[in-house]
C-alpha cells in the first residue's frame, strides 16, 4: 500500500517536475525519466498516460495539441499555476522525508 | 513506416476512449518504433515491444478515460439520399432516442406543454360549454328571457316579472309567438318509503311546449291545465328511472308532492334539461290573475321566457312587451313591495342564453385570458429550453452542417423533434383535460349556471390540436433559426467550431427577453391570484352581523295539511321544546328567514310618526317573524332595548325590534336608545291580518345582519314575535340550534324531534352556518382557486426559466469566469456576475409586470370583496415571490460556477 502510493506520488512529483522546465509531450516525458534516473526507478510506461489524464483532471498539468514547422501534430503539456504549487508543496514535502530517512540511517549506522 | 492508429483503433474498439487519447498513444508508439529501430533493435523485436506497450494499456482501458463528461450520444440518421418521408421516420425515431437518452429534460417540457395546454383547454371547455354551446332545447336562437323592472330596479328574485305584465302580454302578442313562466320550488314527495325533498319547476302549460323538445312518453301539458283540482306533472327521466324503475304505464299513474296528488302524464327525454338538472319533474300552473275574484290582488314574480317571431329584433320586443305590460292590471301596492318603486313597467327581453350566464360570463372570459397567458409562458418556456437543447447541441450539429447537412436538413430535424415532443406533449394536456372536466362539477359552485352543458366535444378538441401546434411550431423555430445561424457556420467551415459559439450573445439577448416576459405574465397572475385570495379571505372573514360558527340550520317544509297556521305553530314549537333539552344545544329558534337561506317577507304600512310631528311615514320593511331566542341563537348584537321575550304574547302589548337601519331610514337616524319606546301605528298588524287596529311599539333595536353576500345592500328589517302573530303560515319554517360543540352532530336531534311530531315531516337543507357560508362563497373560492393554480404554474415556469437562462449563461460564460478566477476574483464576484444578467431581465419582467397588472386589476373589481384593485400588499407579494425564486434558481449554477475549477474549464473549451 505504502509502496504504491510513494510511486504513484514519485511519478506525480518526477512528471511535474519535468513540466517545470518546458512543456513535453507524452512520450518525451517518458524517455526523460527513463534517461535521467538511469534506469533506477522502474517507471511503468503503461501508466504514464493514466498519470497525465489524472493530473490534467485535477488542472495540475494541462494539454494541447501543438504543430511545429516540420514535425507532426502532438500532445503537449505544460505546468498550470495550481500544479506549479502543487509540485513546490510535494517538493518540500520529499525532501523532509528523505532528511529524515537519512537521520534515521545515520543514527542506525553510527 | 508502420501505421500505428489502426492497431490502436482495433486494440480499443469499443472502450469508447476519446479520440484524442488514441491519437496520443499512436503517437507514442510511433516514437517508441523508431527510437528502437534506431537504437538498431530489429523490426519484430520493436514491433514485439510495442505489442506488449498496448497490451498494458489495454489491460486497464478505464484509466485511460480523461473523464470528460459529455451528453449522451446519440448517433443521429444517416442521410440522404433516402425518400423525404423515410427520412423523416428516421428523424422520429432519432427524435425518441434523444428523448430516453435525455429523459428528464423532455419530461419538464412535455409536462409543462401538457399543463398549459390543459390549462386553456379546459377553461376552454367551460367557456363553451357555459357561454357558447347552444340551450338544450329545439330552436333556441329566439328564445329571451324577459324581465321586468320599475324605476330601473328589478324584482325582488333578480330577473323576474310579474303576474299583471305576463298576462297582459299573454292576451295580446304580435311580435312573439309565445310567452311561458316558470317557478322554481322544493318539495316534499311522499307516497312509498321515506318523504323526500326534490325540486321540481312548476311552470305555464305553454312552457315546455315552446321549448319544443317532444316527450318520450305521454304528452306536454295542455292549455288550461294546472287550475285547482286538476294537477298533472311531467317527469324527469332520472326521476322516472330512480323512483319508477323506468315502469312502462307510468302515464297516468299518481304522485304526491307537498300532501298534493298529481297525475303523471308525460315523461321527457334524458337529456332534457330545465331550467336546469335540479329539476326532477314539472307540474303545470296557471298564472294566477292580478285581480282576484275576491276582490283582492295577487301579485307573483316569476321567471318568463318567450319565443320572438322570426326577423323581429329585441327593441321591438321590448316595445311591445312594454306597452302590454303598463296597459295591464295595475297591481298597486303589491308592485311596490316586490319592486320597491312606483315608476312605469320597462319590459326588456335578453337572448336566454345570454341571460342564463351573464353572471359568470366576465370571470369565464378572464380565467380564459389568463389561462391562454400561462400557456404562452408554458410555450416561451419550452422554446427557450429547446434553444438551450440546440445550443448544446452545437457541436453536433455544426459537424453535421460541416459534413454537408443543409439547411433543410437540420431544420426538419430540429421540427420534428419539436413536434414529437409538442404532440406528447398535447396528448398529455388533453388527457389533463379530461381528469379536469372529470373534476369540475365539484370544483364549480353548485350554482353555477350551465355546468351541465360542459364537455369535451369537437370544438374543444380543434383547440387542443391548434394549442398543440402552436406549441410545436413555437419551439421549433427558435431553434430553427438557430439552424440557419449554422449555414454561417458552415461557410466559415476552417472554424466552424469556434464561430458557432458567435451568436451566444444574440441567443443569450433572445433568452433574457423570454425570461424578462415570463416574469412579466407571472408577476400578472400572481397579483390576481393574490387579489383573489385576499377578497375571498375578507369576504369569509366579514363582519355579517351573526356569528356564523357552532350553528345548525334547517328548514321544515309543512305541507298543506298544515295550512291552519296554529297547527304549525304549535308543531314547531313542540319541536322547539324537545330539541331545547338536548345536551350540547345552547339556543334554539325558528324563524320564517335566515341569512344565506331565505329572504324574508315583506311588509309596507304606514304610521304617524311622532318623531316628524306625527305626520305619515311609508314604510317598506323585511320582516321576520322570529321566535325569542332567535337574536341568541344568531348571535346578533342588541344595540338598544331588550330583546323578544316569552312573556310577549297574545295577551300581551305587540312590540316588534327594528334593526339599524330601519332606525336610520324611518326615524331620521336617531340613538338608537331613542328608538325604544316608539309606536309603529296599528298598519304592522292591519297588514297581518289582523281586524282590530292593534299598535306597535318598539322595545330593541339590533344591529344589522347582512343577510346574504357581506357586501350586499342593508335593508330595513322588522322583527315580530311568533307568539304575537296569528296568521304565520308558511309553506316552511327555518329551526336555528347553536351548539356548544360540533353543531353537525346534532342532526339526528333535530331529525328525531321532528319525526316525533310527524313522521310525514321531512328536514330539509340541513346545514351548518358555517357550510352556508363557505357555500355562498363558492364562487369567489372557485375563482381564486383557478388563479392561484395558475399563478402557481407561472410561478414554476418563471423559476424553470431563471434557471435555464442562468445555467445556460453560466455554461456559456464559464471561460469568462473561470479567467476571472484564476485572476484572483472572488467567488461572490464571479457569481455576481452571473447573477447580474439575471437580474436585469428580472427587473425588467418585474416593472412590465407590475404596469401591465396595474392597468389590468381594475377588470378585477367587479370580484373584489373588502379589497381595492390597487391593493399594495398584492401588489408587493407577487416582485417578492419572483426574487426569492429567483433566488432559489440562482442557487445551482451560481455555486456550480463558484465549485468550478478554472482550469478545467479553460482547457475544455
Amino acid at each position: 500500500m505504502l509502496e504504491r502510493e510513494l510511486k504513484r506520488g514519485s511519478a506525480e512529483l518526477l512528471i511535474l517536475a519535468l513540466l517545470e522546465e518546458r512543456e513535453r509531450h507524452g512520450y518525451d516525458i517518458g524517455k526523460q525519466i527513463d534517461e535521467r534516473s538511469d534506469g533506477t526507478i522502474v517507471f511503468h510506461i503503461t501508466s504514464l498516460y493514466p498519470t497525465l489524464y489524472r493530473l490534467e483532471a485535477k488542472g495540475m498539468i494541462e494539454g494541447r495539441w501543438v504543430e511545429k514547422a516540420g514535425q507532426r501534430r502532438r500532445r503537449y503539456y505544460r505546468l498550470t499555476p495550481g500544479g506549479r504549487g502543487v509540485l513546490v508543496r510535494q517538493r518540500s514535502i520529499w525532501q523532509n522525508f528523505a532528511k529524515a530517512i537519512n537521520r534515521v540511517a545515520g543514527i542506525k549506522h553510527a | 513506416m508502420r501505421d500505428f492508429h489502426q492497431r490502436i483503433d482495433a486494440a480499443f474498439a469499443g472502450t469508447g476512449l476519446d479520440r484524442d487519447i488514441l491519437e496520443e498513444l499512436a503517437q507514442h508508439c510511433e516514437s517508441t518504433y523508431e527510437t528502437l529501430r534506431a537504437d538498431g533493435v530489429s523490426e519484430g523485436a520493436a514491433g514485439a515491444r510495442i505489442d506488449t506497450l498496448i497490451a498494458g494499456w489495454r489491460a486497464n482501458p478505464n484509466e485511460l478515460d480523461r473523464v470528460v463528461k459529455r451528453a449522451p450520444v446519440v448517433t443521429p440518421p444517416a442521410d440522404t439520399s433516402r425518400s423525404i418521408a423515410a427520412g423523416a421516420v428516421a428523424d422520429l425515431v432519432y427524435a425518441l432516442r434523444l428523448m430516453r437518452a435525455q429523459p428528464g429534460s423532455a419530461l419538464v417540457t412535455i409536462l409543462t406543454i401538457a399543463l398549459g395546454v390543459a390549462a386553456v383547454t379546459t377553461l376552454f371547455s367551460v367557456a363553451n360549454g357555459v357561454l357558447l354551446s347552444p340551450l338544450p332545447w329545439g330552436d333556441t336562437e329566439r328564445l329571451v328571457r324577459i324581465t321586468e323592472t320599475r324605476g330601473g330596479r328589478q324584482g325582488r328574485i333578480p330577473g323576474t316579472m310579474l303576474n299583471g305584465s305576463y298576462n297582459a302580454w299573454e292576451e295580446a302578442p304580435q311580435l312573439i309567438e309565445s310567452i311561458g313562466a316558470y317557478w322554481g320550488q322544493p318539495v316534499t314527495l311522499t307516497g312509498a318509503g321515506e318523504p323526500a325533498r326534490i325540486e321540481t319547476t312548476p311552470l305555464t302549460p305553454s312552457m315546455l311546449a315552446m321549448l319544443k323538445v317532444d316527450p318520450i312518453r305521454g304528452r306536454l301539458f295542455e292549455p288550461g291545465e294546472g287550475k285547482q283540482g286538476d294537477r298533472v306533472a311531467i317527469l324527469s327521466y332520472g326521476f322516472w328511472e330512480q323512483r319508477f324503475g323506468l315502469r312502462d304505464d307510468i302515464v297516468g299513474q299518481p304522485i304526491v308532492f307537498d300532501g298534493v296528488q298529481y297525475t303523471i302524464v308525460g315523461v321527457m327525454p334524458r337529456q332534457f334539461r330545465f331550467p336546469n338538472a335540479d329539476a326532477r319533474a314539472w307540474t303545470a300552473r296557471q298564472m294566477p290573475p292580478v285581480d282576484m275574484p275576491n276582490g283582492a290582488k295577487a301579485g307573483t314574480i316569476m321567471r318568463a321566457i318567450a319565443r320572438l317571431k322570426p326577423g323581429v329584433t329585441p327593441e321591438q320586443a321590448n316595445a311591445e312587451g312594454t306597452a302590454r305590460a303598463r296597459a295591464g292590471a295595475d297591481a298597486g301596492p303589491i308592485a311596490m313591495s316586490l319592486f320597491g318603486a312606483r315608476d312605469p313597467i320597462q319590459i326588456s327581453v335578453q337572448d336566454a342564453r345570454t341571460k342564463l350566464t351573464e353572471e359568470v360570463r366576465p370571470a369565464i372570459l378572464i380565467l380564459l385570458t389568463a389561462s391562454a397567458l400561462l400557456f404562452a409562458t408554458a410555450i416561451a418556456n419550452v422554446a427557450n429550453m429547446q434553444l438551450a437543447r440546440a445550443t448544446a447541441r452545437q457541436r453536433e450539429l455544426t459537424i453535421r452542417a460541416a459534413l454537408g447537412a443543409g439547411t433543410g436538413r437540420l431544420a426538419r430535424q430540429l421540427l420534428i423533434e419539436n413536434a414529437v415532443i409538442g404532440a406528447i406533449g398535447a396528448i398529455g394536456g388533453l388527457l389533463a383535460t379530461m381528469a379536469f372536466n372529470r373534476a369540475l362539477p365539484a370544483v364549480l359552485p353548485a350554482d353555477f349556471p350551465r355546468a351541465d352543458a360542459i364537455a369535451i366535444d369537437g370544438r374543444v378538441l380543434l383547440v387542443t390540436l391548434l394549442l398543440s401546434v402552436m406549441a410545436a411550431v413555437a419551439c421549433g423555430v427558435l431553434p430553427l433559426l438557430y439552424a440557419r445561424k449554422l449555414q454561417i457556420a458552415r461557410a466559415l467551415s476552417e472554424t466552424a467550431l469556434a464561430s458557432a459559439g458567435a451568436g451566444r450573445t444574440r441567443t443569450a439577448t433572445v433568452r433574457a427577453l423570454i425570461v424578462a416576459s415570463q416574469v412579466a405574465v407571472t408577476c400578472v397572475l400572481v397579483i390576481g391570484a393574490a387579489l383573489l385570495g385576499r377578497s375571498f379571505v375578507a369576504y369569509l372573514n366579514a363582519d355579517r352581523g351573526y356569528d356564523p360558527q357552532n350553528l345548525l340550520t334547517a328548514a321544515i317544509p309543512f305541507p298543506q295539511s298544515y295550512a291552519p297556521p296554529e297547527r304549525s305553530s304549535t308543531a314547531l314549537h313542540r319541536i322547539l321544546d324537545r330539541v331545547k333539552t338536548r345536551p350540547g344545544v345552547t339556543h334554539a329558534a325558528i324563524s320564517t328567514s335566515l341569512p344565506l337561506v331565505s329572504a324574508g317577507g315583506f311588509l309596507s304600512f304606514t304610521f304617524p310618526s311622532s318623531l316628524r310631528g306625527g305626520s305619515e311615514v311609508d314604510v317598506e320593511t323585511i320582516r321576520r317573524i322570529v321566535s325569542p331566542e332567535y337574536f341568541a341563537a344568531l348571535g346578533i348584537r342588541l344595540r338598544a332595548g331588550r330583546p323578544l321575550t316569552a312573556a310577549d304574547q297574545l295577551t300581551t302589548a305587540r312590540v316588534a325590534i327594528v334593526n339599524r337601519s330601519f332606525v336610520r331610514k324611518y326615524f331620521e337616524d336617531v340613538p338608537v336608545e331613542r328608538a325604544i319606546g316608539l309606536s309603529l301605528g296599528t298598519g304592522v298588524f292591519r297588514n297581518l291580518g289582523e281586524k282590530e287596529r292593534i299598535e306597535t311599539t318598539i322595545v330593541g333595536v339590533v344591529d344589522d345582519v347582512k343577510q346574504d353576500a357581506p357586501d350586499g345592500a342593508l335593508q330595513p328589517e322588522l322583527f315580530l314575535s311568533y307568539a304575537q302573530v296569528r296568521n304565520t303560515y308558511a309553506s316552511q319554517a327555518f329551526v336555528v340550534l347553536r351548539t356548544a360543540d360540533d353543531p353537525a352532530a346534532h342532526v339526528e336531534t333535530l331529525r328525531t324531534a321532528l319525526h316525533e311530531e310527524d313522521p310525514t315531516l321531512a328536514l330539509d337543507a340541513v346545514m351548518t352556518m358555517d357550510e352556508r357560508v363557505g357555500r355562498s362563497a363558492a364562487r369567489p373560492r372557485t375563482y381564486a382557486t383557478l388563479l392561484g393554480g395558475f399563478a402557481v404554474f407561472a410561478l414554476l415556469i418563471a423559476g424553470a426559466g431563471l434557471f435555464g437562462v442562468l445555467s445556460y449563461s453560466v455554461t456559456q460564460r464559464s471561460r469568462e469566469l473561470a479567467v476571472r478566477t484564476a485572476l484572483g476574483a472572488s467567488r461572490s464576484a464571479v457569481v455576481t456576475v452571473a447573477l447580474k444578467q439575471v437580474g436585469v431581465a428580472l427587473v425588467a419582467g418585474l416593472a412590465i409586470g407590475l404596469a401591465l397588472a396595474a392597468g389590468l386589476s381594475k377588470n378585477l373589481s367587479p370580484f373584489l370583496f373588502g379589497v381595492s384593485s390597487t391593493d399594495w400588499l398584492s401588489f408587493m407579494v407577487a416582485p417578492l415571490m419572483l426574487i426569492a425564486i429567483a433566488i432559489v434558481a440562482c442557487i445551482v449554477p451560481a455555486r456550480r460556477v463558484a465549485r468550478t475549477d478554472p482550469v478545467q474549464v479553460l482547457r475544455q473549451v
